[in-house]
């Protein structure tokens, strides 16, 4: 009964456009004055939250990210990718989805990376008479790549809170990360097979191509310095993010002299705007933990499943369809951060790794990322695209199956996240 | 009332670009701490430490321009479809709970302020700063978005144009 009341408060307030941050900070907040718990608990888990080196990250993987995108590279890039593969069918959605994968390289960010490459590849690929809904499915969908290949800011996150290695976990994304990809082109080959409606790019020559590659190949250099940095030791992701975003300002006020001072000022005042979003957000998702934890909601959900769940294919399910269902309302961190702790215990009493359990919920909170009514990149990508969520979420359920295939491969063969941080 | 409301909202402006480049200087401290630390062999003692300073200082010194241009996110899927009038009430509804929820942020939040105050505590790091450093943007950034909650009701029954906000 307590966690229907919850849920429907919930629901209510978010509903009600109060903003998600204090949806869920002023419920924990309720909760805790309601059952006589210390307040204090409150600006102590915004201090907490705000205390984190490692959340030094967002704004510093969102500011090189922006430095990026007002420096014209995400079109440097796309135009890069759509110069060797846009004359294939369904071309452009698939250098759509390339230049996402290596955006996401650099980023760690999905928002950004959905951001990033769909400023260009919206208008261009509506343009060639791509049908608005997969254009919007697929940008909404490929900007989600951006938190499975590393760096990845909630496998950082994870890391953390688990103790585990984020090396290790970063190397377990890179397969699921390639696979999806791989899913997502075959899919834009098929759906440009049998729906066409566009109108084919020619095939450039190998001098464009050449040109192409030479303006992007230092965008290329910064995102391998960064994961190179990150595998070899030689700083931590938070001081990657650092290092990407000064070279970033170097790259393009110095070497591509594309960022004007006021495109710099604009860009480092939408960081600022996202990453306080953000982070306003974990304040209050761990204020809300905090009570729920004390209400030992978690405690009861994982005992629930440990009680009547003994298979792991049932258990894996279960959970899949609980993220699902907490995705509808959750932001990404905020469901790593409260639900890690509950399922975690629960998954490895099952004889589940820790590191492909990490990377399982990381998939699972990508289709967080682009289910109704809290999906940001659906946000994202109706800002970028100027038009209803509506028509952005129509779009995205061919996406949001496929990686949920993608779950499903991962668990029938778990080599597919295991092989290159432990066999390899 | 319009002349307090117009330098408030400028003075929200000033913090939410001076929020900015705090973000920009601890990309650029960090950076720094690294080269130091490969090519000068001299790791810093100060930039880890003042780049965590920035993040709390950056995010919560953003706040009050995010409630006034509605940057939250937020869910406006049911609220949009209804009429100005209903929006408004919905809208002042969000912002007394905002109230509420800023007003108790802020009391408790100066109590752990005072508290280390009082009693001089310190982060127990290399530069050992005082800990309320890091504990008084708490109350005070979480009032003034208790304040800019009020002037938004205020511009809500006055009539004033609803931000549309949205997410970027």
């Amino acid at each position: 009964m307590k966690l229907i009341t919850i849920l429907v408060v919930m629901f209510a307030l978010l509903l009600a456009s109060l903003p998600v941050a204090f949806s869920l900070g002023s419920l924990g907040l309720g909760m805790l004055l309601a059952e006589g718990f210390s307040p204090l608990m409150a600006p102590q888990a915004i201090l907490s939250t705000l205390d984190g080196f490692i959340l030094l990250a967002v704004p510093l993987f969102l500011l090189m990210s922006n430095v990026l995108l007002y420096g014209g590279c995400g079109k440097d890039l796309y135009s890069a990718v759509q110069a060797w593969v846009g004359h294939w069918p369904g071309g452009l959605a698939i250098a759509t989805i390339v230049s996402c994968g290596i955006f996401a390289a650099i980023s760690g960010v999905s928002v950004a990376t959905a951001a990033t490459i769909g400023v260009v590849a919206i208008p261009e690929m509506i343009s060639r008479g791509y049908n608005k809904n997969f254009v919007y499915g697929l940008l909404a969908a490929g900007g989600t790549l951006g938190i499975l290949i590393p760096p990845s800011l909630p496998m950082i996150v994870y890391g953390f809170i688990t103790e585990e290695s984020v090396i290790s976990l970063f190397l377990a994304g890179i397969g699921p990360g390639i696979f999806l990809i791989g899913l997502f082109i075959i899919y834009s080959i098929i759906y440009a097979h049998l729906f066409g409606g566009y109108t084919p790019t020619e095939k450039a020559s190998w001098e464009d191509r050449l040109k192409h590659s030479i303006k992007v190949a230092p965008t290329i250099a910064l995102a391998a310095l960064v994961l190179g940095g990150i595998y070899s030791g030689v700083f931590t992701p938070t001081e990657a993010a650092a290092i990407g975003f000064a070279l970033s300002i170097i790259l393009t006020v110095f070497i591509m002299r594309s960022l004007s001072f006021e495109n710099f000022k604009r860009s480092i005042f939408e960081a600022m705007v996202i990453t306080a979003a953000i982070l306003i957000i974990i304040a209050g998702a761990k204020i809300f933990g905090k009570a729920i934890t004390l209400y030992r909601i978690p405690q009861d959900i994982s005992q629930l499943i440990q009680t009547y769940v003994d298979s792991k294919t049932v258990f894996i399910i279960v959970v899949c369809i609980v993220l699902i269902a907490m995705g509808l309302v959750f932001e990404t961190l905020s469901m790593v951060l409260i639900m890690v702790p509950v399922l975690l215990p629960a998954a490895m009493g099952m004889g589940i790794d820790p590191i492909w359990f990490g990377i399982f919920m990381v998939v699972m909170v990508e289709c967080a990322l682009i289910t109704p009514p809290v999906g940001l990149n659906l946000y994202v990508i109706q800002s970028v695209a100027n038009v209803k969520l509506g028509e952005v979420a129509k779009g995205v359920l061919p996406f949001l199956l496929l990686m949920l295939f993608t779950v499903a491969v991962m668990y029938v063969w778990p080599d597919l996240v295991l092989y290159i941080p432990f066999k390899l | 009332m319009r002349t307090f409301i117009d330098l408030f909202e400028r003075v929200t402006l000033l913090l939410a670009w001076f929020a900015a480049w705090l973000f920009v200087a601890s990309g650029l401290m960090l950076s720094y701490e690294v080269v130091a630390r490969y090519f000068f062999i001299a790791p810093t003692k100060w930039a880890a430490e003042l780049s965590q300073l920035c993040l709390i200082y950056g995010t919560l010194l953003s706040l009050c321009w995010l409630v006034q241009h509605r940057r939250h996110i937020q869910i406006n899927a049911v609220t949009s479809q209804l009429n100005d009038k209903w929006q408004r009430l919905f809208g002042i509804c969000t912002m007394a709970i905002l109230i509420w929820f800023s007003s108790f942020v802020t009391y408790y939040g100066w109590a752990i302020f005072h508290d280390s105050f009082e009693r001089g505590r310190t982060t127990g790091s290399l530069l050992d700063l005082p800990a309320w450093l890091a504990e008084m943007p708490v109350p005070l950034f979480f009032a003034l978005v208790g304040i800019q909650a009020g002037i938004e009701i205020f511009k809500l029954v006055t009539g004033e144009p609803i931000p549309s906000g949205g997410y970027e």
